[in-house]
């Protein structure tokens, strides 16, 4: 065989695969099936199916799983035919602020929930003392509204979206064939979306069921899944790693089974919006116009709260870990002097994990794009695995393949930034293969019929075409980048933690003046990394899932 | 003779069905030849395959008596104009059409003025400094072509270069093309599937239907002697009629026509309404109107006969004329108009006339 340029390229591709996924996945299944003495067994197994602790972590899982899928369903959809049908004031502005709650820094949003609704939060406490009981947020439904706020930006994203493309000729045929309008919605519009509102609803049930900040700081004793695996990982005395993996299997199957039940579910459903004759915008007066308005405001504005909250209380006052009567710069000073260490970790290892993904995700993305043979669909197929692993599993992958050698790199910073780059790498692929899509095959053919080579040919035409799109996905993988949290909370050791990692920490030991502003920190990177890729592919916040 | 020479390509995209099916052809050095087909037939994989984008599964191609299958397509030397444009949107039009003149390492100066030359004939010299995607496509298709032919290459390909123009520009730019062709003296095959455009620039037709070469010829040759039944209805207007509707009638107009033969056909504009004094082979039909269509330039009247349903056109029809439905008339048509088809629609020879 000739080893030409794009076999080299598969051959890299697949063994990125095989170290940074095959062999850690391959050690997590090990491990689970490993008795004390390594031996096989499934006794682990055994474990998690018998003991009530996991099982009620496993119910609950699904619990949150489906809670959240419903609950961002529910507010998503309201948002989106809100913001795609109806003439909404300040839209704009709308859609910053669920912009804002997509990419708010982990665990403060649980935190800044607990500051208004918890215990002493400041709403609970000015209700009762007007005399209106309300239960602290802690618990399931706590976890379930927070995940709800959280996380209904993806399917409002989506299906907006997928709203504003229905061409209206399709509705106006249907009104004139004396369709009702409630008929109307339900034959029409809504089969027509439903393929967003799944793919939308997906990412919110799987990020549902990885996050882990929020159960543990709001669940009080609601376990699930993924922090029974934290805890069991991390207990200080008897750290379980075959009962942690056990769980990490476990959900893997829970996600990649929800995968491919969105995929079978939407199988024939794709229809390709005509822009011809969009939807025009309708203009509500009266009591509808109010409610539209309460409704979208409100949702936006408390899924940015805990941004805004974050903002503000990193500008109290504060002396150590209390806070004071009055503003003042204390926990900024505080991070300049004790934390700027934790800054650059942050800002080194999400830039050299951008780098990784965006060249090697890029090469990839071509041959997938360009060769398509069995070989380039089963790689596309195996990358969609880095992308439904919870962030907790693949660091618990990473402990177990690689403290020992060929690969001992616990503790470093190379394991952290392998960590994100290999969750962040199928995005990049996808990306840069949609990218390439885009641009018809005969614009390098007639590159090449006026005498430029097919390598000239595509620097000269494609590349110029994608590069901008590359940069722009790039910036968006910076801002996941820098707010990664649970893979590397199981990473760090104290040399390499990052901001996330910090505010955890701050979280836990009650200094939230520095939690907040090393959030709002965070937020402002993020800010400026959005700013520059909608510069410069144009504002789609679709881009950002 | 023979500039470009193409033996027996043959075409299998991935599934069963033949997207060239031994096509043989050969275009002279300074042609322009044509191939013309309804969509689906073949073209583009043709052109394409001329160019160097696809290689065939059977049969080779030959340039200048060179076989081109061993040469790169960069390397071939070889101007297109593709069907969905192709023009880079991120050089402006100047920079598209130079694009290839940079290739080849023109001077600066000559890319200068044969820029020049092509937008102005291409009619977009107001537009140079424009991106394209602020241009219709209409105006992109110009591009593509004024980018193709400023590096005057072996041979043009063109892919319906003209299909998104208006009419008008339509028929100016073709007259363009052909001018410039001559001018410069190159070979240029150009696809189309509209039939007067054919007619209109070419030196030789060749018409094509899934994958196969129907007939090649000159235009006049297409039209006025098709050998198959398919060249003959898609080149211009055809009454087709079945052998058997009205044997006596038939004998008349078909006398010893071999047995093979199974359908007959006759243009519009070779049957008149039966009045005064006509030829000696001419022969009578009488059948009654059944639908009388206005055109401004032409009339057609469409017609009940025994034979079957003949269309007449009739030139210069008088605004006062009208017919009504069932209303006789009398069509005449000249023995040396009428073409014999067998059952496979391969001409047959209407024997000694
Ligand atoms: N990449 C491909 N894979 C499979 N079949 C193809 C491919 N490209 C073309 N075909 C098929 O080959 C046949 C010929 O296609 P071609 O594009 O040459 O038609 P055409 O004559 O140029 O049509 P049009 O006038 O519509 O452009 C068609 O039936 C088409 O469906
Ligand atoms: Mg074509």
């Amino acid at each position: 065989m000739r080893l030409n340029f794009w076999t080299v390229v598969s051959i890299l591709a697949w063994l990125i695969l095989i170290v940074l996924l095959v062999i850690p996945l391959g050690s997590v299944l090990l491990s689970s099936m490993q008795d004390a003495a390594g031996n096989f067994s499934l006794a682990n197994y055994e474990r998690f199916f018998t003991t009530p602790r996991f099982r009620t972590a496993f119910v609950n899982t699904l619990i949150v799983g489906f809670g959240g899928l419903v609950g961002s369903l529910v507010l998503g959809s309201i948002m989106a035919f809100c913001m795609a049908r109806l003439e909404i004031k300040g839209g704009r502005f709308v859609s910053l602020l669920a912009i804002l709650a997509l990419v708010s820094p982990p665990f403060i949003g649980a935190y800044s929930w607990i500051v208004l609704f918890g215990s002493n939060g400041l709403v609970r406490q000015t209700l009762m003392s007007w005399g209106f009981f309300m239960p602290p947020i802690f618990g399931m439904w706590g976890v379930l509204i927070v995940f709800s706020f959280k996380f209904y930006p993806y399917v409002y994203l989506l299906a907006s979206g997928a709203l504003g493309n229905i061409n209206r000729s399709l509705e106006e045929a249907a009104e004139s064939l004396g369709m009702t309008p409630f008929k109307r919605v339900m034959k029409i519009s809504f089969p027509l979306v439903l393929p967003a509102l799944s793919a939308g609803g997906l990412l919110a049930l799987i990020h549902s069921i990885a996050d882990f900040g929020t159960p543990r700081l709001i669940g009080r004793g609601f376990s699930v899944l993924a922090t029974e695996a934290y805890t069991l990982y991390s207990a200080e005395i008897g750290s379980n790693l075959g009962m942690a993996t056990t769980i990490s299997i476990m959900l893997i199957l829970l996600s990649m089974l929800f995968v491919f039940g969105q995929r079978y579910m939407s199988r024939k459903n794709v229809y390709h919006g005509n822009l011809i004759n969009k939807p025009v915008k309708k203009k509500l007066t009266g009591v509808w116009n109010v409610v539209a308005h309460v409704a979208v405001y409100f949702i936006a504005l408390a899924g940015a709260m805990p941004a805004i909250i974050a903002a503000i209380y990193s500008i109290r006052r504060t002396n150590g870990p209390v806070f004071q009567p009055g503003l003042g710069l204390d926990s900024y000073r505080r991070i300049l002097y004790n934390l700027a260490d934790v800054v650059q970790n942050s800002l080194v290892f999400s830039a050299a994990t951008v780098f990784l993904t965006v060249t090697i995700g890029t090469i990839i993305g071509c041959l997938v794009a360009r060769r398509t043979n069995v070989n380039t669909s089963s790689l596309d197929a195996t990358l969609m695995v880095p992308y439904v692993m919870p962030g907790i599993v693949v660091g618990i992958a990473f402990v177990a393949a690689f403290n020992s050698p060929p690969f001992a790199i616990t503790g470093t910073a190379l394991i952290i930034i392998l960590s994100i780059f290999i969750r962040r790498l199928p995005y990049s692929v996808r990306s840069s293969a949609s990218a390439l899509r885009q641009v018809s095959p005969s614009m390098e053919e007639a590159a090449i019929s006026l005498g430029y080579s097919p390598l000239q040919a595509f620097m000269k035409v494609t590349v110029p075409l994608i590069v901008p799109g590359i940069i722009a996905g790039g910036m968006l993988s910076f801002v996941t980048a820098i707010n990664e949290l649970s893979s590397s909370l199981v990473l760090y050791v104290g040399s390499t933690a990052t901001m996330p990692v910090r505010i955890y920490i701050a979280i836990n030991d009650g200094d939230y003046g520095t939690a907040a502003a090393l959030s709002t920190v965070l937020l402002l990177i993020s800010g400026a990394a959005i700013y520059c890729a909608f510069r410069l592919m144009g504002r789609d916040e679709r881009a950002l899932l | 003779m023979a500039y470009l020479e193409v033996e027996n390509a043959t075409k299998v995209y991935g599934g069963a069905a033949r997207a060239l099916d031994g096509v043989s052809l050969s275009v002279g050095r300074d042609e322009f030849f044509t191939l013309l087909g309804p969509s689906g037939c073949g073209k583009t994989t043709l052109l394409r395959s001329i160019a160097g984008f696809i290689e065939l599964s059977d049969g080779n191609i030959k340039l200048d008596g060179r076989r081109l299958d061993t040469v790169p397509a960069h390397k071939r030397d070889i101007g297109m104009v593709f069907q969905d444009y192709a023009v880079f949107p991120h050089l402006t039009v100047s920079e598209n059409v130079a694009f290839g003149l940079k290739a080849r390492k023109v001077p600066a100066a000559d890319i200068q003025r044969r820029v020049a030359e092509a937008l102005a004939t291409a009619r977009l010299t107001d537009f140079r400094d424009r991106l394209p995607a602020a241009m219709s496509g209409g105006q992109q298709q110009r591009i593509g072509l004024a980018r193709a032919m400023v590096i005057r290459p072996k041979l043009l390909l063109m892919d319906e270069p003209l299909s998104n123009l208006d009419a008008k520009l339509r028929v100016d730019l073709r007259d363009e093309i052909r001018d410039i062709q001559k001018k410069i003296g190159i070979a240029a095959i150009y696809v189309t599937h509209d039939q007067e455009e054919a007619l209109a620039i070419s030196d030789r037709i060749c018409v094509m239907s899934t994958g196969r070469i129907q007939q090649i010829g000159t235009p006049q040759d297409i039209y006025s002697s098709p050998q198959t039944l398919f060249a003959a209805s898609f080149v211009g207007t055809m009454n087709v009629l079945q052998r058997g509707t009205d044997p006596a009638l038939e004998a008349s107009i078909l006398q010893d026509a071999p047995a093979s033969l199974s359908q007959w056909a006759i243009r519009p504009e070779h049957i008149r309404l039966g009045e005064g004094d006509l030829p000696a082979d001419t022969i009578r039909v009488p059948g009654t109107v059944e639908k009388y269509t206005y055109l401004g330039r032409e009339a057609h009247i469409a017609a009940k006969t025994s034979v079957g349903k003949l269309v007449v056109q009739v030139a210069d029809p008088e605004p006062s004329l009208t017919m009504e439905q069932g209303h006789p008339v009398t069509l005449a048509f000249r023995r040396g108009h009428v073409m014999g088809f067998d059952q496979q629609g391969a001409r047959v020879s209407l024997g000694a006339r």
